[in-house]
């Protein structure tokens, strides 16, 4: 080897074997206990008539929360809740953006464990692979609340969960579509979006009452001519919708898991020429879904409440750190949103 | 000025003294009380309780972790070989917590001490307001007084713990920046390996499903899978490489290619973007384990591999000939360096170092995802460039590639440490990687500005 390699290495042997070493030394002088009486007043054991190293909590710790994509305003409205209300309870929270990436994810999880925060918030990137960092964080005892998506892996410990009603909530986006299509009837595309499983739940809601109203009848039914991956985002959802448009003319409706990927399938119709013939149900209820819904484009969208998804889990927190019982798995049921309520919307242009 | 920055020594060890001076940074601004639950806080504990001049009836609160539980059972064993007397012993929810102190309420049973550890000190119920009110309920329950370990000054970041996390996490991207730095030595580029490591995990999570059958799989058989994955990124870098070479088509234009054929491949092996599940705990003990000193395996594949890359690129006919043909390939060529093979070798082992990124990747999350990794290829280039390979062929060092993943790891988990906000994580990222091309262009010629 070179000289200069040499050093070069030595220099980040030497980095690493100091870091590691250093701790030992310096946690020598730590182990001492504290003692705190029902009055208050706190003591160390090992300078019993001290001046009281003032032991007192007046600040209750951090929460850290690993939001699934910032760029999504639904999980904005989520992170200012719990920012909020967090604060009001004393705590910091931290808000970290995975931007969807499960290996970011487990980062953010890593370092909240590392800052021995009192609670983790977060929405699983996907519903399998958080699994690992979440049960990481069960095994250093600090509680894990998911809020929106739920992880489903096996093995792992959750105190609570905050979601939408999303089965529910795809059952009115079919109510809604069989009052938009009427006797009619006719054929309906969906864009769903299976990696997450809230989607897979709106599209076996959707399907559940579509499958319901069509048993009962032998014309005017609502046909389901297809369902693809629209990525839950415009562009995936503008690309599946156009192909849909050219093998199905004669479409009538089409349901999309969330309002990005509606959006991109009106823009889609729009192109083909046919924004008139097809009626869309969105879900979600953003800003920009709500405003499409004011502007003719959605007939309605099932909404979903992210304010109240953050404002409950802090509640839950709380609830948890004071020893009480609460829901371990609350789903807010999903309201139908339609022009109406638009048209009298204070947020709406 | 000018000869500082542009002599041998900042060029070889700039970015050493970047990392080390990273580390400090980090260290310093994330001093913070630590709070021990170990074998030697335990034994202060018990040392105090057992001094006492009066036995004592003691409760053990702890949450449910692997440590806090060991921190009580040593505590509690401790106690009882003295005078005093463990009452009960909660390792648990607040709520466990609680019902039991109700419990032993109601039995009339006195408890003089709570040995707690720091979080369940600040459990509303162990707050002097929450025991106050226990004691109105039950006045038999007696003191009620918490003792917890001291909690000491350290920095968060220079733990050994966090520090190998750091490593653990900067592993993936370091190992697959040791394919991409050759390729990049070759004066080349490599855009699909973000894709690779999804195809990979896909590749190995199906397989391990189907050759198991849902059955624990045996180690042969998940080594197979593993080598079938990194066999098929290899194959497609061969392919880039191959074009890129005897077709004389830009690299980065023929990996762009592949980064969309392997993501495709990817959702087409995955059957759609929903995660593809590996129900093995042997295959999830490749990344999670850290059987050899407690530093977890990816670290200890990523150190091997680098020793063997740096042995390859200094110490082989094939490391001189990746230099040789990034540097001037008509020369190369006409010395006798077998200039296609070397580019489809350096492109190859991209390809099978990304394959076993994905390897691991899966085996880690217990999941592969077809759209996972997305972007990836951006973060391990940026590791090469800030490790000071030159992005102009036939300069760079394979050990300085390591320096840079870590100085970009170091960042990015020294800023979450330090409550960095994210939108701030990016612009500070994006600034290290156009800083460190400013060096790289200084090394290599003055910047037209310094000449005046």
């Amino acid at each position: 080897m070179h000289r200069s390699t040499i050093k070069y290495l030595s220099w980040v042997v030497a980095l690493v074997a100091g870091g590691v070493a250093l701790p030992g030394c310096g946690g020598g002088n730590g182990a001492d206990v504290s003692i705190s009486s029902t009055d208050g007043a706190s003591s160390t054991g090992a300078a019993a008539e001290g001046d009281g190293a003032a032991a007192t909590i007046e600040k209750r710790g951090t929460i850290g929360y690993s939001a699934m994509d910032m760029g999504n305003p639904f999980f904005q409205i989520i992170a200012d809740h719990l920012k909020r209300d967090a604060a009001a309870a004393g705590f910091d929270l931290i808000v970290e953006d995975a931007g969807s990436d499960v290996k970011a994810q487990a980062e953010h999880l890593d370092g909240f464990i590392d800052k021995q925060v009192a609670a983790i918030v977060l929405n699983p990137c996907d519903r399998l692979s958080a699994g690992p960092s979440i049960k990481r964080a069960n095994e250093e005892g600090i509680p894990v609340f998911t809020c929106d998506t739920q992880c489903v892996a096996e093995g792992i410990e959750i105190a609570g969960h905050v979601g939408t009603d999303n089965e529910g909530g795809g059952r009115l986006a079919g109510e809604a579509m069989i009052e938009a299509l009427g006797a009619r009837g006719g054929k309906v595309f969906i864009v769903d979006f299976p990696s997450t499983n809230s989607c897979v739940l709106r599209v076996k809601g959707f399907r559940a009452v579509i499958d319901a109203y069509n048993q009962d009848r032998t014309e005017g039914k609502i046909e389901i001519v297809g369902q693809q991956d629209g990525g839950g985002e415009p562009n995936l959802g503008f690309s599946v919708t156009s192909a849909a448009i050219q093998a199905n003319p004669d479409l009538a409706g089409l349901f999309a898991i969330n309002d990005p990927s509606g959006l991109g399938a009106y823009t889609a119709l729009e192109q083909a020429g046919k924004a008139d013939q097809v009626t869309v149900v969105a879900f979600d209820g953003h800003k920009e879904g709500k405003q499409a819904i004011k502007e003719g484009k959605f007939f309605a969208d099932p909404i979903q409440f992210p304010d109240r998804m953050g404002v409950l889990t802090i509640e839950n927190i709380l609830k948890y750190l004071k020893g009480e019982e609460f829901e371990r798995v609350t789903l807010l049921p999903t309201a139908l949103y339609r022009k109406a309520d638009a048209e009298k919307d204070p947020e709406l242009e | 000025m000018k000869q500082l920055l542009r002599s041998r020594f900042v060029s070889n060890y700039g970015m050493v003294f970047v990392l080390i001076l990273l580390c400090a940074y980090f260290s310093l601004a994330t001093i913070d009380e630590q709070h021990p639950v170990s074998a030697r806080a335990a034994t202060k504990i018990v040392g105090f309780v057992n001094s006492r001049p009066t036995a004592q009836n003691v409760m053990v609160i702890v949450p449910s972790g692997v440590e806090d539980r060991r921190f009580a059972d040593f505590v509690a064993r401790g106690i009882e070989s003295g005078d005093s007397r463990i009452v009960s012993l909660v390792a648990g929810r607040p709520a466990d917590a609680r019902v039991e102190l109700q419990r032993l309420g109601e039995a009339g049973t006195r408890v003089d001490l709570i040995v707690t550890q720091y979080a369940a000190a600040r459990w509303d119920l162990l707050l002097p307001p929450g025991r106050q009110e226990l004691q109105r309920s039950f006045p038999t329950l007696g003191a009620l007084d918490v003792i917890t370990p001291n909690s000491y000054t350290w920095p968060t970041f220079l733990t050994p713990q966090h520090l190998l996390t750091v490593a653990n996490q900067t592993a993936l991207t370091a190992i697959v920046a040791i394919g991409m730095t050759m390729v990049i030595i070759t004066a080349g580029i490599d855009l699909s390996v973000g894709s690779l490591i999804a195809l990979s995990g896909v590749v190995v999570a199906s397989m391990v499903g189907q050759m198991a059958g849902g059955a624990e799989p045996t180690l042969v058989s998940l080594v197979l899978c593993g080598l079938l994955a990194v066999a098929v990124c290899a194959l497609l870098g061969a392919g880039s490489g191959m074009l890129a070479t005897w077709f004389e088509v830009p690299a980065f234009i023929v990996t762009l290619g592949v980064m969309q054929i392997a993501r495709g491949l990817a959702h087409k092996v995955a059957g759609g973007s929903k995660p593809v599940r590996v129900d093995s705990d042997l295959f999830h003990e490749l990344s999670a384990g850290n059987s050899l000193l407690g530093i977890p395996n990816p670290v200890i594949i990523m150190i091997v591999l680098y020793i063997a890359a740096h042995i390859l690129m200094s110490r082989t006919n094939l490391g001189r000939y990746l230099y040789a043909v990034g540097g001037n390939p008509e020369a190369a060529r006409l010395s006798g360096v077998p200039v296609r093979t070397v580019v489809v070798f350096a492109y190859a082992m991209c390809g099978a170092l990304a394959g076993l990124g994905g390897v691991l990747d899966a085996s880690l999350f217990r999941t592969a995802r077809a759209s996972g990794a997305l972007g990836y290829e951006l973060q391990i280039i940026a590791a090469v460039v800030v490790g000071g390979t030159s992005l102009a062929g036939g300069q760079g060092k394979v050990l300085g590639t390591l320096i840079g993943a870590l100085i970009l790891g170091v960042i990015s988990d020294g800023m979450r440490l330090t409550d960095v906000a994210y939108d701030t994580q990016l612009i500070v990222f994006g600034a290290v990687i156009v800083v460190a091309v400013l060096v790289d262009k200084l090394k290599s010629r003055e910047w037209p500005i310094l000449r005046g």
